[in-house]
């Protein structure tokens, strides 16, 4: 419609061209918008730290359920693995040539205990720093 | 769209503002009939348009996206505010009478009689009858504006004149 073409149209257009908001309404509206903003950043800087929180939460509930898991099948594991090689090397002493292992004939002995402590020692250690670890507080 | 797309939606609504405000209104107050009600619904319409900016992916155009809401606004506003007013309330008379301060009592009086009748209308024929004659618009927007086929807004509003017409006799 370029041109009313009654006098009708003119009176509507009269009547419902004119039709705006009030003066200050865009004012109001920035305004408005300005405090939405305002509290949409607080709002995503909370949001962030939650996210932030729930993260290291979940990751350190994976660390600790690993290590547990890990301490029991050490436990386990440590056992049969010293049994194992205490009665494999009990087999197979009588059968090596004796010659030919001098050095590890004298400190044969030694080495077996030792290696038999520090294999024993890993679980018992393991259950130790698991009992007196500091309990890790959450941010 | 670019403003839009790079999230830069205060200066992307800064000028949606000038753009789509009288339109807007002038949607909400064909719904609602009452200014300042309709002013609050525009203002709720271009917050939530401030908000889902960054969710607006373009499919369908950005008027057809901001009538959607202005409708769903008005829609509601209309349920929350029941019974509704009509066109000849005192404030909308005062808003004809302040349009024009320069005009005679008889023009006045006119308008007044006038905005009665387009008040009695069917609700869509209002509706038609005041967003065509808001802005001049063309029958296309105002068919977008209200979500129907531009031949229905073309027969809606020969309906309304002729209504019109023969009650004012002009």
């Amino acid at each position: 419609m370029s041109t009313p073409v009654t006098e009708l149209d003119r009176h509507l257009l009269a009547l419902f061209g004119g039709l705006d908001t009030g003066t200050d309404f865009d004012a109001r509206l920035m305004a408005c918008l300005q405090a939405e903003s305002q509290a949409d950043t607080a709002q995503r800087a909370i949001r962030a730290r939650q996210e932030e929180r729930e993260r290291y939460r979940k990751a350190l509930f994976g660390l600790q359920s690993w290590r547990r898991s890990m301490l029991r099948l050490l436990t386990l594991d440590t056992l049969g693995i010293t049994l194992l090689l205490v009665a494999a090397v009990l087999t197979a002493w009588p059968h090596l040539n004796h010659n030919e292992l001098n050095i590890p004939l004298q400190y044969g002995l030694y080495m077996e205990t030792l290696i038999g402590l520090l294999l024993a020692a890993v679980p018992v250690v393991g259950m130790w720093s698991e009992q007196t670890r500091r309990p890790v507080r959450l941010l | 769209m670019e403003l839009v797309q790079s999230e830069r939606r205060d200066e992307a609504i800064a000028l949606l503002l000038p753009a789509f405000r009288r339109r807007v209104f002038g949607l909400a107050y064909s719904f609602l009939r009452n200014r300042e009600a309709a002013e609050d619904v525009t203002q709720d319409v271009f917050i939530k348009v401030w908000r889902a900016l960054p969710r607006f992916d373009g499919r369908a155009s950005l008027s057809t996206w901001i009538y959607t809401i202005a409708r769903n606004a008005s829609f509601s506003a209309l349920r929350a505010r029941r019974p509704h007013s009509s066109l000849s309330d005192p404030e909308v008379m005062d808003a004809v009478e302040s349009a024009d301060s320069a005009s005679s009592a008889d023009a006045t009086l006119e308008r007044a009689a006038l905005l009665g009748l387009v008040d009695q209308l069917p609700t869509k024929q209002r509706q038609v009858i005041m967003l065509f004659y808001m802005e001049e618009q063309s029958h296309e927007e105002v068919a977008t504006m209200l979500s129907m086929p531009v031949g229905t807004v073309k027969t809606l509003l020969h309906r309304a004149r002729a209504r019109l017409s023969a009650a004012v006799n002009i």
